[in-house]
């Protein structure tokens, strides 16, 4: 035993060093928080390295808001917030704008005549179908398209992109220092003058975006149904790309609905991170930003997951190779127990030294990749905790559940050694010193713990929770929540599939492999 | 609260913006013009240190106070573009087991734990031109961070059970290759737009995985890994003088070896332009990939390339997103562009993924695209917004010391001249609309791409033969070698080298001394044993076994529907069944049977000085506590591994390759409860798993030596059915 004795001291060593350097003392010099009087957050954290900075603006509002019968809505309004406004994007707002209003009024009647169970007139939806298309052939002409993105790029923008999540929608690039100004302008004004031009065209877009991600993807197509089953009351269980009955029906005037609805300044933190002064951004953020009008706070409580009380489980027969997920309902973010889920994930998932690599792809070389994983798919509601495993060759699903399951009833049974805890918390402080090394790492993290906590400073506090964990915390969390009852499973179970219907010769393309 | 970046998240989180971008005069009179741009503040971004060791070795140091971190990467030439045709996979499976195969004095899963620990890395990798050996670690642990790197570097041990995971892993992979439509897009484009046996575009196979060895991993290491084929880098909060002494005395005494070829000779032959197609029907979004051969960034119409790529493929601004995804709302997914590589050519492309019910009108649009390139030259304008984009992003390639540090290392590796990157910003500068067209006119040809199609033919808007003939391509998986074959080659395929070494031999004789010597274990001619099996779930049944060694074998199964007896011996092979007579056993079975028999413990301990058999040590394995000594055993009989307490000279746990009812399986055998008897010690104890699940269970209940064999017991019987009570 002495040496685990030794690894012991070294990483009491280590744990004392890494205080010194990173400490939430440090960046209280760097970072200015401020919020204006609208209720928006502002963080500017100062980076003086090179002459760049990258923003991240965090509307606390995801997919778990989409109204009923309008999933996807969400992330619809995120790819129109690069549609442009009433200045950019335009030839002549005057005339676009009812140009704009007739293609709502056209498109209402459409989908009512669509959408009538009884006495539907075909030939008058053909002609409704019609009077809308030519409606948005009028709006059109005043389109000047993807100006702002445009705008964006001929200034230097990187990485211009947003992605929009159950939880949150985010929006970011990077721009040179002496564009930070036109970037406050911009920035604000695709939240303050938003048009939503060219949305049927940009939904025939994200419905592309979901046979992409989901429907032509066996992964995709097994974490929607696996999510839905594990869901029963949460929005959880909708995608947050949304239903395709929804995509080819909710409206522009729904999205804008949701815009003003929850695009409030009160939902809202932009963090800037590069070679700043808050002594001379923050006024410009403030006046550019504090333009954005008051409005109400919107309510965004929903229905609560009720407890699962038996397991649930989703087979996809697919043409692809066998896939294993299981998930376990857990407590949202703000449990006093979080500190103890990213230990798990850290012990059974984090590098070779990880339980579940040693158990299923180094010892029993069942796998080929496992993990566990926390705040699936969101955190700010009671979500899951997730175990994946991608089987080898001639090694099935039932297989990997078996593993997983050995590895968590040693969790239940036994504690987790000194050594292993220790590595946790060192490894914790690490990956958070690894995360503060570049603008947009920080921009993202400061904006997120912002908004979750309504403090940036337990992103370093998160730190000290995950050291306060001990071996009894993990066996009684494990005991809690890894039960077969709160359990959900997914997997794919090879099998062949017919032949392709079309006449052209088949490649049998799934149907082959298995290393047998 | 942490969200792990996975493959979970990855597919959730939905996003705006993928690639890529045409251009309109900003007719828009806003307040946005009205805000002024100051020039940026003068940049001079810090050049790594460039240092050349006598022997070759090029190191570059860059450091970077910012964090307490320290970080090195060192790059090899030689990659799998090098490797043999019959092997590919093999640069795959060293860049994974030259870290997890451990060094000479330290087995990779020691290495885990004294890095993990210290939430540091030291990783391998193999790519195509070339072989990388990295580490980063808080800089306290500096001294043993770069120790184990050296001793990666340098004494790699490529332990066998790594190369067995490593296979499986590319095994794993190819049967997964088929599963996702935009990898199937991927890897056959490429083969359309390089040639399908170019190295650049060529696939790992069953096959060619399973040809590779621990010898060639070895062979590898000591080809190409020589100082005067690396260029190291590090970066970090470190003393420049300092970094220089210590590498200095790590590497200074290593001596020069073989030098790599600075550029490989490789051989394009890109498919002729047509369509291609392959049918995939559980998609309902067609993949389209129109590709030809691009071109090397030493080519002086680089430049211009890079301003046409901009404008006509790369970002909101571009024609093909403007016109595909905005103005048609054909697609998420589009881009392309004059693809470059810094040391070989890179693909022409133009990339849209639409719905199968567009995925005719979708090409045909790409096509009005590329050919109105010359009806409708680029214009000034959009050259303007290119350039702009190119220009002012420009800092960004050098906004950290690490990405500076990252683009020394590439021109030093492809002999770009150092200040390249300053002769990219001046050179783009010029790039004039004539430039422009004339690279749009020599390389963006319709007529000359390969149009490759992955989708749902039956949903299609209209065949893709109203394009043109069509040629279909058949991305079947060849299956893996023959069993046959596999047979022949089980020691080769685990990896082993064909000989003996002397701590396997030591190791072999360890166990004999344990089980009780070697004369007495030669003096055993037969055995008879009998035994509880229970599989599970179910009662156990009694088992009597009758070993005659070398080559017969007979079990007894009293089973509730009566006894089963199996017998294989030179001259038959058959089961018989109480009742139901007897039948002969397939080959197949028969050689399954003879290697259960000589993979008995007692006959190749008898044989553990015999120099037909091979023994060779493989490292160290952790069976619960216990750092089990790995002994691998091949030779006169089929490959098997046995883990042994270093302390008793007990085998620990067996490994071998069986095939069952359900086809091959990797089979494991623990043993325990050693006892002694008649001057023999053997384990009573025996748990069976195949393919990691457990099958049986067995306890030894009676043990005889010697016994009295009537040779009749390995007779077939003539007529009766039963056989013996």
């Amino acid at each position: 035993m002495k040496h685990h004795t030794l690894k012991t001291a070294l990483v009491m060593l280590l744990l004392s060093a890494i205080a010194l350097g990173q400490d939430v003392a440090s960046f209280e010099k760097r970072i200015t928080v401020k919020k204006l009087p609208n209720g928006l957050t502002l963080m500017i954290c100062e980076r003086p390295e090179s002459p760049v900075f990258s923003f991240f603006t965090l509307v606390d509002a995801g997919s778990a808001q989409d109204p009923l019968r309008a999933t996807g809505l969400a992330h619809m309004f995120e790819h129109m917030a690069f549609k442009g406004t009433d200045k950019i994007g335009t030839t002549d707002y005057a005339a676009e704008k009812p140009a704009l209003e007739k293609v709502e009024v056209a498109y209402a009647a459409y989908i009512a005549e669509r959408d009538k169970t009884v006495g539907r007139d075909e030939a008058k939806l053909t002609q409704l179908e019609k009077a809308w298309k030519d409606a948005i052939a009028e709006a059109d002409k005043y389109v000047v398209p993807n100006a702002f993105g445009k705008l964006v790029e001929q200034n230097g923008g990187e990485d211009m992109n947003a992605s929009t999540s159950y939880d949150e929608t985010e929006y970011h690039y990077s721009l040179p220092v002496n564009r930070l100004e036109l970037w406050a302008y911009l920035e604000s004004e695709r939240f303050l003058h938003p048009v939503l031009r060219e949305f049927y065209k940009e939904r025939n877009v994200v419905i592309e975006e979901r046979r992409m991600r989901t429907d032509s993807s066996p992964f995709g197509r097994l974490l929607e149904q696996f999510t839905e089953e594990a869901f029963a009351a949460h929005p959880y269980h909708r995608p947050t790309i949304g239903w395709i009955s929804d995509l080819n029906t909710f409206s522009a005037t729904e999205a804008q609905k949701f815009f003003d609805t929850y695009y409030v300044p009160s939902n809202m933190v932009v963090a800037v991170a590069g070679d700043v002064t808050a002594a001379q951004a923050m006024p410009i953020l403030e006046k550019y930003f504090g333009r954005l009008p008051t409005r109400p706070q919107p309510d965004e409580t929903t229905t609560t997951e009720p407890p699962q009380n038996s397991e649930r489980k989703v087979v996809l027969k697919d043409r692809s190779q066998p896939i294993y997920i299981e998930g376990y309902h857990r407590p949202d973010y703000r449990s006093k127990d979080d500190a103890v889920f990213d230990a798990i994930t850290d012990l059974m998932s984090e590098g070779r030294t990880s339980r579940l690599y040693r158990a299923l792809v180094r010892d029993k070389q069942i796998a080929s990749f496992s993990e566990g994983i926390t705040g699936y798919p969101g955190v700010k509601y009671p979500h899951l905790f997730a175990f994946l495993a991608v089987p080898l060759p001639g090694h099935t699903p039932q297989q990997m559940a078996d593993a997983i399951h050995a590895e968590i009833d040693k969790l239940k049974k036994e504690d987790i050694t000194d050594d292993e805890l220790k590595m946790i918390k060192t490894r914790s402080k690490a990956n958070l010193i690894r995360g503060l090394a570049d603008n947009e790492g920080l921009a993202t993290q400061l904006a997120t713990y912002q908004t979750r906590y309504g403090d940036w400073r337990e992103l370093f506090r998160s730190v000290d929770r995950i050291d306060q964990v001990t071996k009894a915390d993990i066996r009684r969390i494990a005991n809690e929540v890894f039960v077969d009852t709160n359990r959900t499973v997914g997997e794919i179970e090879t099998s062949g599939g017919g032949e392709p219907a079309s006449g052209e010769p088949s490649n049998h393309a799934a149907d082959q492999g298995g290393a047998q | 609260m942490k969200t792990k970046m996975s493959l979970f998240l990855l597919v959730l989180t939905a996003s705006a913006a993928t690639f890529t971008a045409l251009s309109q005069a900003a007719a828009q009179a806003a307040s946005w013009q009205q805000i002024p741009i100051p020039s940026l503040p003068a940049f001079k971004p810090q050049q790594p240190k460039r240092i050349e060791l006598a022997n070759g070795m090029v190191i570059f140091l860059q450091e970077d106070h910012e964090l307490p971190l320290i970080d090195g990467t060192a790059r090899i030439r030689g990659g799998s573009v090098n490797e043999p045709a019959s092997k590919v996979g093999l640069v795959d499976i060293y860049g994974e087991v030259w870290r997890t195969g451990g060094t000479k004095t330290q087995t990779g899963d020691q290495l885990d734990d004294l890095l993990e620990v210290r939430a540091a890395k030291v990783e391998t990798g193999g790519g195509p031109d070339s072989t990388t050996i990295s580490f980063s670690c808080l800089k306290g642990d500096l001294d043993d961070v770069f120790k184990a790197f050296t001793d990666v570097l340098q004494n790699p041990e490529f332990r066998a059970e790594k190369i067995d995971i490593a296979q499986k892993e590319l095994f794993d992979g190819i049967s997964r290759r088929n599963d996702d439509v935009a990898e199937i897009a991927q890897r056959e484009s490429v083969k359309l737009a390089y040639g399908a046996n170019n190295p650049y575009a060529r696939n790992a196979e069953y096959a060619t995985v399973a040809a590779v060895t621990r010898q060639d991993l070895i062979d590898w290491h000591g080809k190409y890994v020589h100082p005067n084929n690396i260029i190291l880098g590090v970066s970090g909060d470190f003393d420049s003088a300092a970094m220089e002494a210590r590498l200095r005395a790590a590497f200074d005494s290593w001596p020069k070896g073989a030098a790599a070829p600075r550029k490989n000779e490789v051989k394009y032959s890109p498919a002729p332009p047509g369509n291609y197609l392959v049918p995939k029907d559980d998609v309902n979004q067609s993949t389209i990939h129109m590709v030809g051969l691009g071109t090397t960034r030493d080519n002086p119409d680089y430049y211009a390339i890079n301003v046409f790529n901009e404008a006509f493929g790369g970002g909101f601004s571009s024609r093909l997103f403007n016109d595909i995804r905005t103005k048609r709302g054909l697609a998420y997914a589009v881009g392309g562009g004059i693809g470059t590589n810094f040391g070989h050519p890179g693909i022409l492309q133009v990339s849209i993924g639409t719905k199968s019910q567009s995925t005719i009108e979708a090409i045909r649009a790409a096509t009005e695209d590329i050919d109105n390139l010359s009806k409708q030259p680029i214009t000034d304008d959009e050259i303007q917004r290119a350039k702009d984009a190119i220009l002012n992003a420009f800092i960004f390639r050098l906004d950290s010391p690490d990405k500076i540090l990252a683009e020394r290392m590439t021109y030093e590796y492809y002999g770009y001249p150092p200040d390249w990157l300053d002769k990219y910003q001046a050179e783009v500068k010029k790039v004039t609309a004539a430039d422009v067209s004339r690279v749009a006119a020599k390389y963006m040809h319709r007529d000359q791409m390969a149009v490759l199609v992955v989708g749902n033919t039956k949903e299609f808007d209209n065949p893709l033969s109203s394009l043109g003939p069509v040629k279909n391509i058949d991305i079947t998986i060849p299956p893996p070698p023959a069993e046959k074959e596999q047979g022949e080659h089980r020691g080769e395929e685990s990896g082993k080298p064909a000989a003996s070494n002397p701590a396997g031999q030591a190791l072999a004789a360890k166990v004999a001394a344990a089980m009780g010597g070697l004369p007495k274990l030669k003096s055993i001619k037969a055995i008879h044993v009998n035994i509880s099996e229970s599989d599970s779930g179910g009662p156990p049944s009694p088992i009597d076994v009758f070993l005659a060694f070398p080559d017969r074998m007979r079990v007894e199964l009293q089973m509730p529907q009566g006894n089963l007896t199996i017998v294989v011996s030179p001259d038959a092979a058959f089961m018989s069944m109480a009742g139901m007579g007897s039948r002969s056993m397939p080959p197949a079975q028969k050689t399954e049977m003879l290697s259960q028999l000589q993979h008995d413990l007692i006959y190749i301990a008898q044989h553990s000085d015999d120099p037909t058999f091979t023994f060779t040590a493989a490292g160290t394995e952790k069976i619960s506590d216990v750092d089990a000594a790995v002994l691998d055993i091949d030779g006169a009989v089929p490959w098997v591994r046995w883990y042994i307490d270093p302390k008793t000279g007990y085998v620990l746990r067996e490994k071998y390759k069986g095939v069952g009812q359900a086809g091959p399986f990797e089979g494991e055998t623990n043993l325990a409860d050693w006892r002694s008897a008649d001057g023999l010690t053997i384990p009573y104890n025996h748990q069976n798993k195949q393919n990691g699940q457990e099958t049986s269970h067995a306890e030894l209940k009676k043990f005889e030596l010697n016994p009295q064999l009537d040779p009749k017991l390995f007779a077939k019987p003539a007529e009766t059915p039963a056989v013996k009570q």
